[in-house]
């Protein structure tokens, strides 16, 4: 095909498989055009944010320049200027701020800091003691802690460095105000103002703080021991821990002794395949289910909905446990088949590589359509019946209402949410922990004592290296790596997708 | 009870998006003024920076005497009747209408009798005392709407706002509420700010009528100026149903006054207008000649400005008859003939494929420049003559409105 | 007022209606017979009855096997539970067994499971860390999607963006460190479900995105009227927001209070193999951990019965809220 742009009279003039070859061409083609207004973006966003940074440092000059006495006392002592202006509480709500950071780089701050570097110089040891003459242990550094304390310092830092610019804006503020002849606002206004036109910072303050200490300083702790030779040996108590730079990523390309190159490729292409078989199988099957239920003449349909239902309700680890144990070698499946002389020996449905991926896709379904059936069920219904009616006049078919109308449908309402169930189902711990923990095993996929098995998806991997065998540096590896995918997928969804989707559609 | 006054008012959205240029009005008290325009014009930002609800990008908005730019919508002691009404679902009518007495705080806070006083008082001036214990969700249209309107009365604010607050009803309902805002109106005696896309609601409601395009003002004026002295094209052909029928023709002199040529045939600008032109001192040039269908009337063969033509389309309004006719030349025009005037055997060969003769008088001819200006527009000093009522025209427009409205 | 004084006189030169008037009626076209239309009725008619009767015969058919089709699914969906319902009632033998029903009925294994195990010490910690999340989480979920579903501030995209971002990680991989966090402060292994309830609560706001997708639906007029009327955003959210979210507060509690009833993988790694510290899930899955399994078996079921029960029928009450907030949350993506 030529790569032309056709009109849409040529177009129309196609052949169906032509079309097809053209679409699909069209598509290749103008993936170069993408990639580069991607990148244009990313260019004009990486200028945008430096052209800002920029400004802010000449507003912050000329602020000091061309400020007020008070302004300028408010570099050093934040909130000096409010105060100075009457406005006592925000004023107090810098000066406390300052103060309290000052006081803790004095007092902890700065220790921490200083080890960060190095994560710990002091190994602990045993000594005898010289009274006694008893081996006792000798705590030195805790490299875990300097890592996390060290950290933190840096996010106080950093939270301090905004605060003192929002303490220069205010300045800023004041002395245009001031400047303009209007009134400051007061006190009052200040209060009053948390409930209304601020309202969202009280309203955020408590949660995003704990986000920000429970995700967030995690996760960059996560990162930065990826950099790490953080382990169960290496644990920063007994043994210090280091910076290994980017030894534990190396490990990950390598096919040697120490790689688990093999062992992660499987387990990744597993896991994509895993993902893709779980998402789409159940999306389809489970909107057949509905389109059964939902049709015309089906009775008691409430019945049927709710007896699908109840799989929701129930704890994943109880119906998923029971169900691994169904299959058992001795368990009730194997057992009634042999009873039945269907199958003279057990099949070992959890010990061979490839009935053990088939039967943990076909057990998701059991888990996936019911989610599946209430969704479509939803959707299905808001098709504009008018849409058939109009489709049965012109003469088609169920077949062909289903293709034409009803998967278009669904596909262009749902297509976010397949992408959301892809990537969750990329972490789709419970299903295969549950039912095979990874297994059958695979002894050349061992990595530092993590068993790794033909079912294994990385985040059962990652999950054995953490609980079970501490291997805590590669497990953040593969944590990073896990977020990579979906990023990366998330990404290519909505670069593909036509944005056709904005929020204040909605509002 | 208050003046509004609008100074340079601007609004910007993003970094360049302009959605209200330079906005300049005074609006007297007690004056009911109508914004109107197609959609995206304006005019609803620019109730909703009077509102509050929009910032103001530059410009001063003062609500009697006060600037009210940094003020929070509550402070501005406005009240707002909003599109789709804006009910709170879950209160009841009653605590619906009773809802911003609640919150009143100043200058004191209102006694529970107070409330029950002020809400049943609107409430029976509106009709709707039986509904009060309802949920909005359990009312009709018209009823939703009353309590929207209720909601506003009971705060007797200075300034009385409302965003296209009919345009949700069906087309009898809306009609029967416009009679109810003109009554109402005479009650509560306030300043009025009304947003509207449809003319026809701006005409008969408006003191003065703002008309709005693309951010601009296009023309203040009374509904009789703008209908028969339009600024512009614009406004002409915007204001008046079925739209005014424009022909690109050439203004000429001879000795005996001005004359146009339209359709093949030439036409003498006689009457006032002529007489306006010729105290203008207007210059022969090519313009776009306006003439509303209402004022084009069916002649005689033998009528030396007879413009032969055929009919394509009929459209039987009831009262009137709407005429899509062809001219012989290829225009196409409207005509507006109000059925009574007919015998039922005329009516009846009025169809499709009919030939007939049109023809229109000076007097009711409008004249645009290449600027789509009017030639004869009102002038900033003098010339006062020009906006004397007329009333057979004034008339003849509030006839066209009833006939609006039964359909 | 003199209006009904006024009169005005009307040149009949100047009125516009009416009048003498010239025309020249059209040519009548020819009347065509609709022939054509008649018989096509006629025909689809015929046809069209006979039709209906196969496509009525096809219909029920089709209809038959869907029902048959329907009531195999649902007995392999109910299947399981039957099954634990029934092996939880077996007395003759605690391990795996080759059939579904018991030789021996009896409620040994409830009250092993009460007496024997610490399953009222899980169930109790559990019921409680179901509590104080569905509390908390709520309120923070509902703070959240109401401040970025209406309130337009700097850094709102950012903030979502971010909550995205890192939504993306794995979430117990920041584990390693809570739980030593935990550990030191003395809310780990013993202690986990402290522990495990602060972890629950702290980053609950991240889940905002269903409840946003409900406030974006509330007209923002609402919002616009009350602000006219004097409200301030508190007032807002709480008189007019909250009283008509319903389904969704409804929703989030249930979702916020069956979250520790299912989850093993933090309640296990914080109480770090220590059974005092699990969870429901973490100790009947701990109940039939390999070795145990030949043991336990029946025990777990009866466990299982015992959690299940409650939470399925408070499910089963509120699943409406459960499928609006699905429904809604996949529309939305």
């Amino acid at each position: 095909m030529d790569k032309e742009q056709l009109s849409a009279a040529e177009y129309l003039r196609l052949r169906r498989w032509e079309r097809l070859v053209y679409r699909i061409s069209k598509f290749f083609t103008s993936i170069p055009g993408r990639t580069k207004s991607f990148f244009l973006k990313l260019k004009n966003a990486l200028g945008s944010f430096f052209r800002a940074l920029w400004a802010n440092l000449v507003e912050i000059w000329t602020t000091f320049r061309e400020g007020s006495w008070q302004t300028r006392v408010s570099f050093l002592v934040m909130g000096f200027g409010s105060l100075a202006h009457g406005q006592i509480v925000r004023g107090l709500a810098f000066l406390l701020l300052e103060s309290a950071f000052i006081f803790y780089m004095i007092f902890c701050g700065a220790y921490w800091l200083g080890k960060f570097g190095t994560l710990g110089t002091v190994e602990t040891i045993q000594v005898r003691d010289p009274e006694t003459g008893i081996m006792v242990t000798q705590y030195g550094d805790n490299s875990f802690k300097i890592l996390l304390y060290g950290l933190i310092t840096l996010f106080f830092i950093v939270a301090f460095l905004y605060t003192w610019r929002l303490n220069v804006k205010q300045n800023h503020i004041i002395d245009g105000i001031l400047a303009s002849g209007k009134k400051l606002k007061s006190n009052k206004d200040d209060l009053h103002s948390l409930v209304d036109d601020s309202f969202h910072k009280s309203l955020l303050s408590l949660p995003v703080f704990g986000i920000v200490m429970f995700t967030v300083l995690p996760i960059i702790f996560m990162i930065l021991v990826a950099f790490t030779n953080y382990d169960a040996t290496n644990d920063g108590r007994f043994n210090l821990f280091r910076w290994v730079g980017l030894e534990n990523f190396g490990r990950l390309f390598s096919f040697g002794e120490s790689g688990i190159t093999v062992a992660f490729g499987e387990i990744l292409a597993w896991t994509l395949i895993w993902a893709f078989f779980a998402t789409f199988t159940n999306y389809f099957l489970g909107m057949f289910v509905a389109m059964m239920i939902n049709k015309k003449g089906i009775k008691i349909k409430k019945v049927w909905r709710t007896l699908l239902v109840l799989t929701i309700a129930v704890p994943q680890f109880i119906s998923l446990l029971y169900i691994s144990n169904l299959f058992a070698e001795n368990g009730i499946v194997n057992a009634t088949l042999m009873s039945w002389k269907w199958i003279k020996e057990p099949i070992k449905f959890w010990g061979d590589g490839m009935l053990a991926k088939v039967m943990v896709i076909v057990i998701n379904i059991w888990v996936g359509i019911p989610y599946l059936m209430l969704i479509t069920t939803g959707i299905l219904m808001n098709i504009p019946q008018d849409l058939y009616e109009s489709a049965r006049i012109d003469g088609a078919n169920v077949f062909q209402q289903y293709c034409k109308i009803t998967l278009p449908y669904m596909l262009f309402v749902t297509g976010p949410y397949l992408l959301n169930s892809f990537i969750s189902n990329i972490n789709n711990f419970n299903v295969i922990y549950l039912l095979t923990g990874g297994r059958p095993w695979e002894p050349a996929w061992m990595v530092n004592g993590t068993p790794a098995g033909k079912t294994s998806i990385l985040i059962t991997w990652l999950f054995g290296m953490t609980s079970d065998s501490g291997d805590y540096k590669t497990a953040s590896v593969i944590g990073i790596l896990i977020f990579a995918v979906c990023a990366i997928l998330s990404l290519i969804v909505f670069t593909v997708m036509p944005s056709n989707r904005r929020e204040d559609d909605y509002s | 009870m208050a003046t509004v006054t609008l100074t340079n008012v601007k609004k910007i959205y993003g970094k360049s998006t302009v959605a209200v240029h330079d906005f300049n009005l005074e609006i007297a008290d007690k004056e009911f003024i109508v914004f109107v325009g197609p959609s995206g014009c304006g005019k609803s930002t620019t109730l909703r920076m009077i509102a509050g609800l929009e910032e103001i990008s530059e410009g001063t908005i003062e609500i009697d005497g006060r600037v009210v730019n940094d003020l929070q919508p509550k402070d501005r002691d406005i009240a707002m009747v909003f599109q789709n009404y804006a009910l709170y679902p879950n209160l009841t009518v009653f605590e619906n209408m009773a809802f911003p007495l609640r919150l009143k705080k100043t200058p004191a806070r209102l006694s529970q009798d107070e409330i029950y006083r002020r809400v049943t008082e609107a409430a029976e001036t509106l009709g709707i005392t039986d509904y009060l214990l309802r949920r909005p969700r359990e009312l009709s249209g018209g009823q939703r709407q009353r309590v929207a309107i209720g909601r506003a009365m009971v705060r007797d604010s200075k300034v009385f706002l409302m965003d296209e607050p009919l345009s949700n009803l069906d087309a009898k309902l809306r009609n029967q509420m416009r009679a109810e805002i003109i009554l109402l109106r005479k009650k509560i005696n306030t300043t009025f700010i009304y947003v509207t896309h449809d003319q026809t609601e701006a005409m008969t409601l408006g003191d003065r009528i703002v008309v709005m395009k693309d951010g601009f003002i296009r023309q203040v004026g009374t509904p009789t100026e703008v209908f028969d002295m339009p600024e512009d094209l614009f406004v002409a052909e915007f204001i008046g149903a079925p739209k005014m029928n424009t022909f690109r023709t050439r203004l000429d002199c001879d000795e005996e006054g001005y004359f146009v040529t339209t359709c093949g045939v030439r036409m003498r600008v006689d009457g006032e207008k002529g007489e306006l032109l010729k105290a203008r001192e207007t210059q022969p040039q090519d313009i776009i000649l306006g003439v509303r269908p209402e004022h084009i009337t069916l002649t005689k063969r033998s009528d030396p400005s007879a413009i032969p033509c055929s009919i394509e389309v009929t459209e039987m309004m009831g009262s009137e008859l709407h005429l899509h006719v062809k001219a012989e030349t290829g225009e196409g025009l409207i005509v507006r003939i109000p059925t009574v005037s007919f015998t039922a055997a005329q009516l009846a060969m009025l169809t499709a494929g009919t030939k007939i003769f049109v023809t229109f008088r000076g007097k009711v001819m409008h004249f645009f420049d290449a600027e789509e200006v009017n030639l004869l527009r009102k002038l900033p000093a003098p010339a006062e003559e020009t906006d004397l009522p007329q009333p057979e025209e004034a008339n003849e427009q509030q006839e066209a409105e009833t006939a609006q409205a039964s359909d | 007022m003199t209006e009904d004084e006024r009169i005005f006189e009307f040149d009949a030169e100047e009125s516009i209606a009416g009048g003498e008037f010239d025309l020249e009626p059209a040519p009548l076209p020819p009347v065509e017979e609709p022939a054509l239309i008649r018989a096509q009725t006629a025909y689809g008619e015929d046809k069209g009855s006979r039709r209906n009767s196969s496509v009525r015969v096809r219909s029920r058919i089709v209809n038959t096997i869907i029902h048959i089709v329907l009531a195999v699914l649902c007995t392999v969906w109910i299947l399981p539970f039957v099954g634990i319902l029934l092996e939880s009632f077996r007395c003759e033998s605690p391990g795996l067994a080759g059939y579904l029903i018991p030789k021996q009925w009896g409620f040994d294994n409830y009250v092993r499971l009460f007496t024997e195990t610490q399953f009222p010490r899980w169930f109790l910690q559990t019921f409680l860390m179901g509590l104080v999340t569905a509390v908390v989480q709520t309120a923070f979920v509902l703070a959240v999607s109401y401040a970025l579903s209406r309130h337009r501030f700097r850094g709102r995209r950012l903030l979502m963006n971010l909550m995205l971002i890192f939504g993306m990680f794995p979430g117990f991989l920041t584990l390693i460190l809570l739980r030593t966090l935990m550990q030191d402060w003395g809310l780990a292994d013993a202690n986990a479900p402290f522990g495990l309830a602060i972890i629950y609560c702290a980053s609950s706001g991240m889940g905002y995105y269903i409840a946003k997708g409900f406030f974006d639906t509330i007209p923002r007029s609402l919002d616009e009227a009350a602000r006219v009327d004097g409200a301030s955003r508190m007032q807002i959210f709480f008189k007019l927001i909250l009283p008509l979210s319903k389904p969704i507060i409804i929703y989030t509690v249930l979702m916020a209070f069956m979250a520790p009833w299912g989850d093993f993988v933090m309640a296990r790694f914080m109480a770090n193999n220590n059974d005092a510290g699990y969870n429901v899930a973490a100790g009947l899955q701990w109940l039939i951990s390999e070795t145990k399994v030949d043991t336990n078996y029946t025990t777990f079921c009866a466990g299982g019965v015992v959690v299940a029960l409650p939470i399925t029928i408070l499910f089963m009450c509120l699943q409406k809220y459960y499928v609006a907030g699905v429904t809604g949350g996949a529309v939305k993506g």
